[in-house]
């Protein structure tokens, strides 16, 4: 008759570890196909934009083209070489899009870029442009330098086909409208910030809190819409309508009769930061250096 | 108004609520002072700390409101290092808990329900800092859930963390009652839960095109190694505690797990150097022009004082010369190395999340920061940072203080939990009705 024997505490917790391992690696190997399967077939609802103007936020749905009848894909256009750094263009946002005037908020706003005889390059933009330009430049170690030329560099959100600020939003509040415009769902946005650290362009920021906060959405992210309650009217965004000389240009790819197609064909035209595959679509002509 | 509590009939009107208040107050002044004195100065202090960080935090709730030093060139400030900070060293804790109960090395074994506790109060801590960073944290609990975005970092971070505080809970009871099987299957998972977690937080910095200095396959590897190194040096601190202060468990069982702190430290610290020294080789020299402007902000700029005496000098090398030191009682060396190597992490934890936005190759929302981005951290950021930080101490003390953290199920089973459940166990096996 066989005896069995109670096994000791040592093979009792090799046995419990031997167990634990193999269970471990088992786990291991059942979630992984589980998650990568939960990530490709995850279902993906675009929110709808809710219907305000002013705000991140703009009217669903794309706009055909006029002309042509196809669906628009809208761009913007940048002369440098006609800026004139009057600053109208961040007034006018402030104004059109309920933007707080506060120098650390801006959808829009104007650089300015010095080149030295040494090759340094100055850049300043003092409360955002908004004001003009005093006739040195403000940036640190400006004004002793031999500055051989500068000119204006209007900034704004690049409305980027492959935008960072969309994929990491945790909770999807940001996305695209069909015609490419990148917009916020203010409602909700959680104000993380991540979107405003992903950025390569600085377009986003977050909204203060205060008097000065826009249609009480304070500490949301807030950027450039392009004036998507205006365009999708029909009409042009606020800065470009605004720009006394018309530096800004905006209008559709599709429609051959576009004011964007000039900037679109002038030779030297430029993106910025092209590099890192965000495929930006504002247009830059004029630009005589690498801007980030 | 009658109630029936616990077997009792109680009545609820005013004067039996005004005699229970001043009896539960009798009871607390009474327990206060029966504490031993070093014991309540400690709580004192620390209560204080965490008042004030409280008071930090209330400042926060209104959204958007401008206490934060935060600008939008460098918009995650100290509250994300904190955050960093809280988060991996919970990771930490559970891996150099895992080498006892996962990879069975003796030594380690002691560690069971210290680092239970000790994980789950800084995930807490940790979920507290960053919900004040937050503007609005409810609409991130219910927008993961409801509006999943998979494809965001940020996402699968808040996520995995969500699970892993469950995971640690469970860990907690199981560890409590007397099902001791479960406890282990879920220190095992937690052990899973501490790589996957950090890895899922260093790829939220990783994945940005937009910040080369985190970009890449860097941070995540970095995040888990140095939270070995932050969860070792807790554990140093506390084991060494245990015995001075001869807690439950103090003893051979302690003093072995001081020995492993020591040789894991040792270790970890010179994986930690060597790891960081070949980072900032690699980035001075095939790095990309904005690599190169965030280290050298790192080395030379205006993270370079923390940095090399904080984050280096204290944090790195000191503790690892101190461990070094012949002739010294070891929990010594391993007590101060460890406090030395805390102090290091936190300022580590800075500078990472400072270089990355610290030298900007763009302006933001027009403020053109050159050739650095300015940021202060607020008094209200400091006070939840240093409260938030109290709060572990103080919930961990009260713990230590009452309940027995010895050993997996407590040998002492001061609220009697275990031995209920001991009981219920064996009327089930014998069939016996209650």
């Amino acid at each position: 008759m066989a005896v069995s024997t109670a096994p000791s505490a040592a093979e009792l917790g090799r046995r419990a570890l031997a167990f634990t391992r193999r269970r471990f690696l088992a786990l291991l190997v059942l979630l992984a196909p589980g998650a990568a399967a939960g990530v490709a077939l995850w279902p993906r609802d675009l929110p709808t934009p809710p219907p305000k103007s002013g705000g991140s936020t703009g009217q669903p749905g794309s706009s055909p083209s006029p002309s042509t009848g196809i669906e628009a894909s809208w761009a913007f256009g940048v002369d440098t070489t006609r800026c004139i750094g009057c600053g109208r263009c961040v007034e006018a946002c402030k104004l059109e899009n309920d933007v707080p005037f506060n120098p650390e908020c801006n959808r829009t706003w104007v650089e300015r870029h010095a080149v030295a005889a040494d090759g340094t390059e100055y850049v300043d933009s003092p409360e955002a442009g908004i004001d003009g330009f005093p006739t040195l430049s403000t940036a640190p170690g400006a004004a002793t330098a031999d500055i051989q030329r500068s000119w204006f560099m209007p900034r704004l959100c690049m409305q980027c086909e492959n935008p960072p600020c969309v994929g990491v939003c945790p909770v999807g509040a940001t996305y695209q409208t069909p015609e490419g415009v990148v917009l916020v769902d203010q409602e909700r946005c959680v104000g993380c910030g991540y979107c405003v650290v992903a950025c390569p362009y600085g377009a986003r920021y977050l909204i203060p809190a205060g008097a000065s906060s826009p249609m009480g959405s304070a500490g949301v992210a807030d950027k450039c819409t392009w004036c998507y309650h205006r365009v999708s009217d029909g009409r042009r965004p606020a800065c470009v309508e605004i720009c006394p000389v018309g530096a800004r240009v905006f209008g559709d790819l599709t429609d051959p009769a576009s004011p964007i197609q000039t900037i679109v064909n002038t030779p030297g035209v430029s993106l910025l930061r092209a590099d890192l595959g965000t495929e930006p679509r504002v247009y830059y002509v004029g630009l005589e250096s690498e801007v980030g | 108004m009658r109630l029936r509590i616990a077997g009792r009939s109680v009545v609820l009107d005013r004067a039996s609520a005004r005699t229970a208040v001043a009896s539960a107050g009798q009871m607390l002044r009474a327990e206060v002072a029966s504490q031993p004195r070093y014991l309540r100065r400690w709580l004192a202090a620390l209560t204080i700390v965490a008042v004030l960080g409280a008071a930090s935090a209330a400042l926060t709730v209104p959204p958007g409101a401008e206490v934060f030093g935060t600008t939008p060139p460098f918009e995650w400030g100290i509250l994300i290092a904190a955050y960093v900070f809280l988060v991996v060293t919970t990771s930490g804790l559970c891996l150099v808990n895992s080498l006892g109960m996962v990879f069975g090395i003796d030594r380690f074994k002691p560690l069971e329900m210290r680092h239970v506790v000790l994980a789950l109060l800084f995930l807490i801590a940790g979920f507290g800092v960053i919900a004040l960073d937050l503007h609005y944290p409810l609409r991130l609990i219910f927008g993961v859930v409801l509006s999943p975005a998979p494809s965001s970092p940020m996402w699968w971070m808040g996520t995995v963390y969500a699970l892993y505080l469950g995971i640690l809970v469970f860990e907690l009871l199981a560890n409590m009652s007397p099902y001791q099987r479960l406890a282990h299957a879920s220190c095992v998972i937690a052990t899973g839960f501490a790589i996957v977690a950090p890895t899922t937080l260093g790829l939220v910095f990783g994945s940005l095109v937009s910040r080369p200095f985190w970009q890449g396959s860097f941070a995540p590897i970095y995040l888990i190694l140095t939270a070995a190194l932050s969860g070792a040096s807790v554990l140093g601190i506390v084991f060494v505690l245990v015995n001075r202060l001869r807690l439950p468990g103090h003893g051979p069982d302690a003093d072995a797990v001081i020995v492993g702190v020591w040789r894991l430290l040792l270790i970890l610290l010179a994986v930690v150097m060597g790891f960081t020294a070949l980072r900032t080789v690699l980035a001075v020299t095939v790095g990309t022009e904005a690599e190169r402007a965030a280290v050298t902000a790192l080395l030379f700029g205006p993270l370079g004082p923390g940095s090399w005496v904080l984050r280096v000098g204290v944090g790195l090398v000191a503790p690892l010369l101190i461990l070094l030191v012949p002739m010294v009682a070891r929990s010594t060396l391993v007590f101060a190395a460890s406090s030395l190597v805390m102090i290091g992490m936190f300022v580590d934890r800075f500078g990472f999340v400072a270089a990355g936005q610290i030298a900007p190759s763009t302006a933001a929302s027009g403020i053109v920061a050159e050739p650095y981005a300015a940021y202060s951290p607020s008094l209200a950021e400091i006070g939840i940072v240093i409260g938030s930080v109290a709060l572990v101490g103080l919930v961990y003390t009260l713990a230590e203080r009452f309940l027995d953290l010895s050993s997996p199920g407590g040998r002492g089973d001061v609220h009697g939990v275990r031995a209920s459940l001991q009981r219920k166990m064996l009327r089930r096996t014998l069939g016996v009705a209650r």
